[in-house]
């Protein structure tokens, strides 16, 4: 018997069973694939705080602003790598140059530094999948006019055979080189000549000084290694979000996997709820399918987060919306679309019903349909993280409250 | 004094066969397109390129002229069309009567026609129902409409003549009664232009009675609105047809790697009023799956829908030219000195793709005897693309893979040869932009540069960049560095970005369920979280 068994594996599920944990649980978490960070930027948005808590059905009011705010401390007291203060907005570069606004943000993207540069220096690395430095520059000098900005072009030995080739290598290939030991030396090689260079800029009467050096497909977060060579520089360094897929994504999942493993957490990856039992108004036991075979678990609680319609969670066809795991009701908007792809659809709001505990309600009998169930993260219906930019605020407080309450 | 002997309006497939043909022939002419070539109807069908059994009970003609000119696009334009063959099959719903009106009417229409047995007939197409009763063979094939349009309008070049797309017609220009020019907007710049000519041949389609209604000309087109759906895999290997009167949803056309499923039929007010409805796609739907069973657990990735011009068909055919021809219904030709008094203007209604040729041959026809010009119709007897030499084909294979370099040399005939020297000159050219329809980066960037590409929408329907199961997700992004910030020929990037998605969009509404759903997620997660091109008010 588990004390909880959460299904599904992404930033709220992962960000509950630390919890639960940690708070002596015995957790087991059941994930049908590796959950949706990995296409994310790594960047975790809140979204108009005092706005959303006041609008009605939305998670953050039925959780309230203190809960929100937990959810937040809690997990920048966790991984410290993620910067930002409670309500204050920052700014990280798009994957194409321009600036946008960010709550937590990973070591090394605040590009706050960017208002006071004189001189941009982008570093292009050679062949680097969906990155456009043209793009980029024309977007850096239209958000800072203030600044030069000059394209500082690099290849490295150990992509020469990929080029030859003409085989992409994206920032994830990147990545993973710099975190390497001998990528770690090219790394210092690179940013050395870049210094030598900004050195006989710097002694030009004619350039003004303060540079700022972009970097893509570059994640110092949780690699001590890389925000070592970083630290010794003359000038700082803001690195990229980056196009799909993000190894500021990746390292933030690895890092949530490892910190569940640290606290006892059981995961199971690769296996997905085939049949639930429940009696009354409780779940007491899951079947899944694992290695060709049927596996029971039982716990006294269980958490839903199983993201939502991107995640696999919901499945829309068109007769019918479904839940899959529990076949819970879900709140599905009359109209579906509009026409404006990027305002307000809406379809991003289906989701499941619930209470202030998380438990999934019938809204017409406004009573708690199943007792010891709890629905977080993209599960939950009323909102919509394309428009409200809240996704990483509601996936952290609600995972934190289950978390904290199971 | 005049610029060209003659001006066209519209760039769908007949304008171009017309401009093509009139080339040919030695005629000056210059076509214009307020769009982007094959933008409108000649690119929202199904993509079939009829054998004419579709139409042998009810369109003995329409039928004749399909097979005929079936043998022909076959040849002269085998880049373009893919020789699947056909079948029409009678489901147990199916009236027998109706078959052997059927059968009388292909043997009338000379369309050859063979009866398959049912094993052999499930061994070829497993998907297809298990209730159905008789199988025949007929030469249906896939056509695909960009590609024969632009082929057009490049041996049309070669030969002389000339196109200008995205200028609209804003008034046609009569001097006492006889036609002597056009005035037409640049809708890119704003630029007005003049263009004078001695006949105008209107080829607008379904806008068609809006052009010779700038000098007060009436014109009865009614616009039918023919909603499809485009699957994400090729359910069937050949072109599927219900043996039933023609109507909704019966036919399954496969194209490259996605299926289409047609059509509908609704009279609607205006051309503009091509946005698919949600109702539509589930009629389309629950007939389909009297074809191909639980056809909604497959993937469909968009809707789409073209209105086709009609012409009424009760009315008269005043003005046809050759007389005693007996005109099809199906396309009308209309000599507006006889009906309206003004000379020198032709309107040419109603029709198929699949006989775009023949109608742009009988208005070549009246124009030249209009013009006094006795060269005889040449565009059946010469191919709209040379044949690709050896060692080009042979470049791209070794360069690209092998489905992609087949493609781009499909598309591109010898410009391929462009596009091949820059993947030399750098490799990563040759990475695919598009990894869906595999469209490689050094394609878009060749076809960017071309002086009638000015929007996202232009590359695409060169390239078919966009229109794979992604649906513009990654290919719309990845082509950004590609739309020449320099010379500013494209709006500014973002909102040519914002524009492209919308209209990606407007077939994804009424399809939005399964993994189509999730694929919007998705798109949506990058453009408006990753890259953020809406207002975050956080």
């Amino acid at each position: 018997m588990w004390d909880g068994i959460i299904v599904g594996g992404g930033l709220a599920g992962l960000l509950a069973g630390i919890r639960a944990a940690e708070r002596g649980k015995r957790i087991l978490m059941i994930s049908e694939g590796v959950g949706s960070l990995t296409y994310s930027s790594g960047v975790i948005d809140f979204g108009n705080v005092a706005q959303l808590v006041r609008q009605d059905k939305h998670p953050y009011a039925l959780l309230g602003e203190s809960i929100v705010r937990n959810g937040a401390d809690y997990f920048q007291a966790h991984f410290p790598d993620y910067h930002g203060k409670w309500r204050e907005v920052q700014t990280v570069l798009t994957p194409l140059g321009s600036p946008r606004k960010a709550g937590f943000i990973p070591n090394g993207l605040n590009a706050q530094v960017l208002h006071d540069a004189h001189l941009i220096v982008l570093m292009a690395p050679e062949g680097m999948k969906d990155f456009f430095p043209k793009v980029t520059k024309a977007n850096l000098e239209r958000a800072y006019p203030q600044c030069v900005v000059k394209v500082h072009p690099f290849r490295l030995d150990a992509f020469e055979s990929w080029h030859t080739l003409g085989k992409p290598v994206n920032g994830m290939d990147y990545t993973k080189y710099w975190r390497s030991a001998s990528g770690t030396g090219a790394l210092k090689g690179v940013v050395n000549s870049l210094n030598q260079e900004l050195d006989e800029a710097r002694s030009d009467p004619a350039d003004p000084g303060k540079s700022v050096v972009v970097f893509p497909g570059l994640a110092s977060a949780f690699s001590n290694s890389i925000k070592e060579v970083l630290s010794d520089l003359p000038f700082p360094v803001v690195e990229m979000t980056a196009f799909p897929p993000s190894a500021s994504g990746h390292k933030l999942y690895d890092a949530l996997k490892e910190t569940f493993g640290a606290l006892g957490g059981e995961l199971m990856v690769g296996t997905g709820v085939k049949q639930v039992e429940i009696q009354g108004k409780r779940c007491h036991k899951i079947i899944v399918k694992s290695k060709g075979k049927d596996s029971e678990f039982s716990a006294r609680s269980f958490v839903l987060a199983t993201g939502g319609v991107f995640g696999g969670g919901i499945e829309v066809t068109p007769e019918a919306s479904k839940e899959m795991v529990f076949g819970l009701p879900l709140y599905v908007p009359d109209e579906w679309t509009n026409s404006e792809f990027l305002g307000d659809q809406p379809y991003a709001r289906i989701g499941i019903e619930v209470d202030r505990e998380l438990r999934p309600i019938d809204s017409k009998l406004n009573e708690v349909i199943l007792e010891n169930v709890q629905v977080i993260g993209r599960m939950i219906a009323h909102w919509d993280p394309w428009v409200e930019h809240c996704g990483g605020g509601v996936s952290l407080a609600s995972g934190w409250f289950a978390g904290e309450t199971m | 004094m005049t610029d060209y002997q003659v001006v066209i309006v519209g760039g769908g497939a007949t304008g171009v066969g017309i401009l093509r043909d009139l080339s040919m022939r030695g005629i000056s002419a210059l076509l214009l397109e307020q769009g982007d070539l094959a933008h409108g109807t000649s690119s929202r069908f199904h993509g079939l390129l009829h054998s004419g059994a579709r139409y042998a009970v009810k369109d003995p003609v329409s039928a004749a002229e399909c097979i005929d000119e079936n043998v022909i696009l076959k040849q002269i334009a085998a880049h373009c069309i893919s020789d699947t063959g056909g079948w029409f099959v009678q489901s147990s719903e199916d009236a027998q009567s109706y078959v052997e009106q059927w059968i009388r009417g292909c043997a009338y229409a000379h369309i050859p026609i063979r009866e398959i047995s049912l094993a052999d007939a499930y061994l070829k197409e497993p998907l297809m129902s298990k209730d159905v009763l008789r199988v025949f063979e007929v030469p249906d094939a896939t056509v695909d409409g960009f590609k024969l349009v632009w082929a057009n309008a490049k041996s049309a070049k070669r030969y002389g003549g000339d196109y200008k797309t995205y200028h609209q017609v804003e008034r046609l220009i009569l001097d006492n009664k006889r036609i002597v020019g056009v005035a037409a907007k640049n809708l890119v710049n704003g630029e007005e232009i003049m263009v004078h000519c001695e006949v105008v041949v209107n080829a607008g389609g379904a806008w068609a009675s809006q052009i010779v209604g700038t000098i007060g000309v009436p014109l009865d087109v009614i616009c039918d609105k023919g909603t499809l759906l485009a699957f994400n895999q090729r359910l069937f290997q050949r072109v599927i047809n219900r043996l039933h009167p023609p109507s909704d949803g019966d036919i399954f056309v496969p194209h490259e790697t996605i299926t289409i499923l047609g059509t509908t039929s609704e009279i609607v007010d205006s051309p503009q009023e091509n946005q698919p409805r949600e109702p539509e796609v589930k009629r389309l739907l629950a007939m389909g799956e009297k074809l191909l069973p639980n056809l909604m657990g497959h993937r469909v990735i968009r809707a789409f829908a073209g209105v086709r011009p009609l012409h009424r068909e009760d009315s008269e055919v005043p003005g046809s030219v050759e007389e005693g021809r007996e005109v099809s219904r199906t396309f009308v030709l209309i000599d507006h000195e006889v009906h309206d008094g003004v000379e020198g203007l032709i309107s040419i209604v109603g029709g198929k793709f699949t006989t775009y040729r023949l109608m742009a041959e009988k208005v070549s026809d009246w124009v030249a005897e209009k013009l006094g010009n006795t060269a005889p119709c040449s565009t059946a007897k010469e191919n709209l693309m040379s044949e690709i030499p050896q060692d080009l084909r042979k470049q791209a294979l070794r360069l690209l893979p092998c489905v992609a370099a087949e493609k781009m040399l499909e598309r591109l005939g010898d410009d391929a040869e462009e596009v091949l020297t820059k993947i030399m000159d750098d490799p990563r050219k040759g990475q695919m932009l598009c990894e869906c329809e595999m469209v490689s980066v050094a394609e878009v960037e060749k076809v960017a540069s071309d002086e009638d590409s000015h929007h996202l929408a232009d590359i695409r329907r060169k390239t078919r960049l966009g229109m794979g199961t992604c649906q513009g997700a990654f290919c719309t992004y990845r082509v950004l560095p590609l739309l020449g910030l320099e010379n500013k020929k494209f709006d500014p990037l973002q909102d040519e970005l914002k524009r492209f998605i919308n209209q990606r969009w407007k077939g994804i509404r009424p399809v939005l369920w399964g993994q189509q759903l999730r694929e919007t997620e998705l798109t949506r997660a990058i453009y408006a979280s990753i890259l953020q091109l809406n207002e975050n008010p956080g």
